[in-house]
């Protein structure tokens, strides 16, 4: 946590607000959401309450506050009350885990009569060693939360959405897990800083032994590994449960899946873990292939030190990392408007053919690109 | 630091395999069950292993402990009970039997883990020392262990086939009749 009082305060105010800062992005995702999608479908959305219609998620909190609590007489109380909160857990640790700027460094100060030491604070909630198979295992748990939430409403619906889900999660897990390995293997890191590090340069690679280095593209992932990319994307949806992938809730079949039976504040804790889960998807994707943080040519943590370097260290520092984080924010929210994107354009597949793309076409095309990678790093480097 | 999350860990890992035998309610089991590999996960972190802990959530938390739960709430088992609370006698014999013999068996040959030694055979935490150890002195196990999830995998997929009606099957019923 830290050493004293000043570095732990800290430390505590950065997971709060970094926490925050997810839980705070679902009422403008639901704002963006809608709109948006009248925006495709030719209609207006909701535009009355406020200016562009920005307070209507306010009021719509005011009438889930309202809502009656309900439980079926089937229900299993203590699952039926723990299933949303377990949706939030999953999302948020693996969104506390993935590094969203530049590290600060403070210089040793003086205040309030004591030398306060040298501090390096981690843009992240916490810093872990191995961040990408935290993050895996993680979002992996998020599928309690949705068989917990189905089988304790006792309904049938419920029930079937909750298998639907579980059964698409574990499916594309793999196909997910997969499609990262190309990464992994190019820039031969498990760390989430050392990948975006890595990144933060031209694109540079060996051809036949000999370094080929092109100076006007940065070393993102996605010029090595765009089927990587295409993979990931894909099977962070069907994680996600969103379009085309919403099988657990589709409205035709299962009324809404497996939170029909919730209502007021708890199906706002759901929205918030698909949400959250978005973020998390939108953030790796930023992460593994487009950069993280950093905008090579134009915004790299060394070209911000120097445009700053007349402020104070400590000064310089911060400033940067605010830059580099609103580069990282703009990316995220590129991705979440293509989940959005998405999700009004293209019909909702059929669950066999979302098992056979699950199966037949992600999996085998990502074990391509795993072997492929594979061998083409070891010709390129070895000769 | 590191002390007292280890006793809150190991307490939580006995408390949920305790529950996990104890209770009689099918669902509760497994979700303690999957507690407890989470808790098991945590202990590999503070230890030291990293990537054990991350796999172990991956694997057993993640994937295995989901399918259990998954067929648990789909049978729907929850007025069964086991052979602890209401089994006949002989079935309470054969589990005392095998306890026995478990204890037995596994008292002795633990009883060494009282005088901590340190250990021996990795001294490394970091992943690529790991991996690069898995695929050059243990490279033998590790694929032998993959054959045999595949011949698993096969196994299964074999097993569960419907039975068609194919040309072969229709031969053979002619040919008997």
């Amino acid at each position: 946590m830290g050493s004293d009082f000043f570095e732990i305060t800290v430390n505590f105010i950065k997971i709060a607000v970094i926490f925050l800062l997810m839980v705070q992005m679902v009422p403008l995702l639901v704002w963006v959401e809608r709109r948006g999608s009248a925006f495709i479908q030719n209609r207006f959305g909701p535009n009355r309450i406020g200016p562009l219609g920005l307070v209507q998620n306010l009021a719509d909190l005011v009438k889930f506050l309202c809502k009656e609590d309900f439980l079926g007489h089937k229900g299993r109380k203590n699952f039926f009350y723990a299933a949303p909160v377990l949706s939030l857990i999953p999302a948020a640790l693996a969104f506390g885990a993935i590094p969203l700027s530049s590290p600060v460094t403070i210089q040793a100060f003086e205040w309030l009569g004591r030398s306060w030491g040298p501090y390096t604070f981690y843009f992240q909630s916490f810093v872990i060693s191995i961040g990408i198979v935290f993050v895996l295992g993680v979002s992996s748990l998020a599928v309690y939360s949705l068989l917990l939430a189905g089988w304790s409403s006792g309904s049938k619906f419920s029930l079937y959405g909750a298998l639907r889900a579980s059964a698409q999660a574990i499916s594309y897990e793999l196909a997910l897990s997969l499609s990262i390995v190309g990464i992994l293997l190019l820039f031969s890191t498990f760390s989430f800083s050392e990948i975006i590090a890595a990144q933060n340069n031209p694109l540079q690679f060996y051809f036949f032994g000999k370094q080929v280095s092109i100076p006007f593209l940065p070393n993102w992932g996605i010029f090595y590994q765009p089927l990587g990319a295409i993979l990931l994307f894909v099977a962070l949806f069907a994680e996600a449960n969103r379009l085309p992938f919403d099988l657990p809730e589709a409205e035709a079949e299962l009324v809404a899946g497996y939170h029909t039976e919730y209502s007021g504040v708890k199906i706002i804790m759901f929205y918030m873990g698909e949400y959250g889960h978005m973020l998390v998807a939108s953030a790796l994707m930023v992460t593994f292939y487009f950069g993280g943080y950093t905008l090579w040519p134009f915004l790299t943590p060394e070209k911000l030190n120097l445009l700053f370097s007349s402020f104070h260290p400590s000064w310089n520092s911060i400033l940067t990392s605010l830059i580099l984080h609103g580069v990282f924010m703009l990316k995220l929210l590129f991705f979440l408007w293509v989940f959005i994107w998405v999700r009004w354009t293209l019909p909702r597949f059929r669950y066999d053919q979302l098992m056979d793309l699950g199966w037949k076409t992600l999996l085998p095309w990502a074990l391509v690109n795993t072997i492929v990678t594979g061998v083409w790093i070891f010709l390129m480097r070895s000769f | 630091m590191a002390e007292p999350v280890f006793v809150l860990l190991s307490f939580l890992v006995l408390y949920g395999a305790l529950i996990t035998v104890l209770h009689r309610d099918m669902v509760v089991c497994a979700l303690h069950l999957a507690g407890s590999m989470l808790a098991l996960a945590g202990l590999f972190f503070i230890l030291g292993a990293h990537f054990i802990a991350g796999v172990q959530v991956v694997v057993y938390a993640g994937a295995v402990m989901v399918l259990f739960v998954m067929v648990v709430m789909l049978f729907d088992l929850k007025r069964k009970n086991y052979i602890l609370f209401s089994g006949g006698l002989w079935p309470k014999l054969a589990s005392l039997f095998f306890l026995t013999g478990l204890i037995a068996g596994v008292f002795p040959l633990s009883l060494h883990l009282f005088h901590p030694q340190s250990a021996q055979a990795l001294k490394t935490t970091s992943t690529k020392e790991l991996s690069s150890l898995l695929f050059t002195e243990y490279v033998l196990a590790f694929e032998v262990l993959g054959i045999l999830l595949l011949l698993i995998a096969v196994g299964v997929a074999v097993l569960c086939r419907p039975k068609r009606e194919g040309p072969a099957d229709v031969m053979n019923t002619k040919k008997k009749e």
